[in-house]
């Protein structure tokens, strides 16, 4: 389980939709058929989204055998904030949860209390860290990701709090073992994900923490039988959300559930390469917090989501208005302490160094690389194989590529 | 220490221009991402360059900006046709502008250019008269 995204090459027509939408150009055609590059890829799922074909699909891991015949005796559902926008207006949280529950989870934690928290540390963190401006939020993975891969030197502007699923996990988890008594082996954690980054959240983390997830379930491939759960529906007692949290599944609500005033919340993936633009420019150094969500919308806009991202903010909405704010969980009294040992902040991992810097060899790549790209026509259309003419002459210059695989200048060849 | 000279980049920058004001640094920090250049120098030049573009769209009759490469920096050079800077302490002074009302309206000229540029740099050095401004900022690597 390392990758999140399936692609089906038979479904795949070769049209260029997905790589001209990949924010980090990942993915060429190769031979007419879209092929994913792992390491440039941060799981952001546009591909997903705008291929007409459904080449591509979420891995579905067969979460019903893993929970069953696996050694788990205690098995954990951790319930995303988006999901209760998945369903029709007005059905019962409660219903959600027992749906969830009856599927054979022993427990199940609601990410929105985890949420709540996370948005205590970071007013905490924008409070008592002044000489950071902006911090830029941990949420989302693939935006985190974007940052790493063509922000690297706002890097030092993450604020470094792990996402409120690995807190969800952790907190379930340590709960497991303190109330029942099981080993960490007897206990399996499902998060059940909107979306393909928070499985490369699980399985590379960008801070030197363990996540404590088992398994990402795809919403999506367990949103029928959460379904049919509900309709059977039995009404049970349940653990209720916490609102504030709840908010984090849409763009904005990490600030206001934090109590912020002065924040940016940018939401998809153009958008935030915008905003990160000026901040490297230097032009946001007067906002507290700018609050990054790869997603159209924010989570409810997540790729496995099954909802309209709109409607789902409208059903979330919903609930946050008329659900009365009976909610209480008894880890929220604890969170001073939690906070102070480090439960809730991270380090970036180390990336090994790449060598020593050469200005001259950087200058003859740049000026090798120009050359190429002078002979290309500019227009951008795609049909080498790369998503740009600039990206076409780099793979030139990388030997991925050749000059005349530019169909333009091929056809002026022949004339 | 190898002070060797080996490349000048170049970007024109239209006074009043505000629709295109940054395009020239952005070129600058694409350019050096593409090279690879260490992200905190990368972040230092993007803050700088900016900066010092916006001066010139604000304050000249219009200039350019160079990004000249060097074996151990890298050093940005602004140099505009203008009123040049009267008085180059007050200006480096932070807080204090020129700009006038309809400018700061657009959320430029807060009287920071200047004293950024000195804080993010390793070197600087202003040449101001009647005629316009050079500016050389220095980034050592």
């Amino acid at each position: 389980m390392n990758f999140s995204i399936m692609f089906d090459k038979e479904k795949c027509k070769g049209c260029t939709n997905c790589m001209k939408r990949c924010p980090t150009q990942a993915i060429r055609l190769i031979d007419g058929k879209a092929s994913i590059n792992n390491f440039k890829c941060i799981h952001c799922g546009e591909c997903i989204k705008v291929c007409p074909y459904g080449a591509y699909t979420p891995e579905s891991i067969e979460w019903y055998e893993e929970m069953h015949f696996s050694s788990y005796k205690y098995k954990i559902a951790i319930l995303s904030t988006p999901l209760y926008g998945q369903f029709p207006k007005g059905t019962d949280i409660c219903k959600v949860q027992n749906a969830v529950l009856r599927l054979g989870f022993d427990y199940a934690y609601d990410a929105s209390w985890a949420a709540e928290m996370v948005s205590m540390g970071i007013k905490k963190k924008i409070d008592e860290e002044k000489n950071i401006r902006p911090f830029i939020s941990t949420n989302c993975p693939a935006a985190v990701r974007l940052i790493k891969k063509r922000y690297p030197s706002l890097m030092d502007n993450l604020i470094l709090l792990k996402e409120p699923m690995v807190i969800a996990a952790t907190l379930a988890r340590a709960r497991a073992k303190e109330k029942f008594n099981y080993k960490d082996e007897e206990i399996g954690v499902f998060y059940i994900s909107p979306c393909p980054a928070k499985l490369l959240a699980v399985t590379d983390p960008v801070g030197d923490f363990v996540p404590c997830v088992d398994w990402v379930i795809p919403l999506n491939t367990i949103y029928g039988e959460i379904y049919r759960e509900i309709i059977k529906g039995e009404d049970k007692l349940c653990l209720y959300p916490s609102l504030k949290g709840l908010k984090w599944a849409v763009s904005s609500g990490q600030s206001e559930s934090a109590e912020l005033t002065n924040y940016i919340a940018v939401n998809g993936m153009e958008n935030i390469i915008q905003i990160l633009d000026e901040i490297e420019n230097g032009n946001l150094n007067n906002v507290d917090f700018v609050e990054t969500l790869a997603c159209v919308q924010g989570c409810v806009g997540g790729t496995f989501n099954v909802i309209n991202p709109f409607i789902a903010q409208s059903n979330i909405n919903y609930i946050l208005n008329n659900t009365e704010n009976v909610g209480l969980n008894e880890e929220m009294e604890k969170f001073e302490e939690m906070y102070e040992s480090g439960l809730f902040r991270f380090s970036l991992k180390q990336d090994e160094n790449s060598g020593k810097f050469n200005m001259k060899e950087a200058i003859i790549k740049e000026e090798k690389i120009k050359e190429i790209y002078d002979a290309l026509p500019r227009l951008d259309c795609g049909s080498c194989g790369a998503p740009t003419c600039y990206a076409h002459a780099e793979d030139v210059y990388n030997h991925e590529s050749t000059l005349y695989d530019c169909v333009v200048l091929r056809a002026n060849k022949k004339e | 220490m190898n002070e060797r000279f080996l490349k000048r980049y170049s970007f024109h920058i239209t006074a009043n221009d505000f629709m295109n004001a940054g395009k020239g640094s952005s070129s600058i920090k694409n350019l050096l991402k593409s090279m690879e250049i260490d992200a905190i120098i990368i972040r230092k030049i993007a803050i700088v360059s900016y900066e010092a573009e916006i001066n010139i769209v604000i304050h000249s009759f219009g200039g350019e900006l160079h990004c000249d490469l060097y074996d151990d920096k890298i050093v940005i050079v602004s140099e505009d046709v203008g009123p040049g800077i009267e008085d180059v302490d007050l200006a480096l002074t932070e807080g204090y502008s020129t700009a006038p009302e309809s400018i700061r309206e657009l959320g430029f000229g807060a009287g920071m250019g200047l004293p950024n540029i000195i804080k993010y740099s390793d070197d600087f050095n202003i040449a101001t008269g009647n005629d316009g401004t050079v500016i050389k900022i220095t980034f050592l690597m």
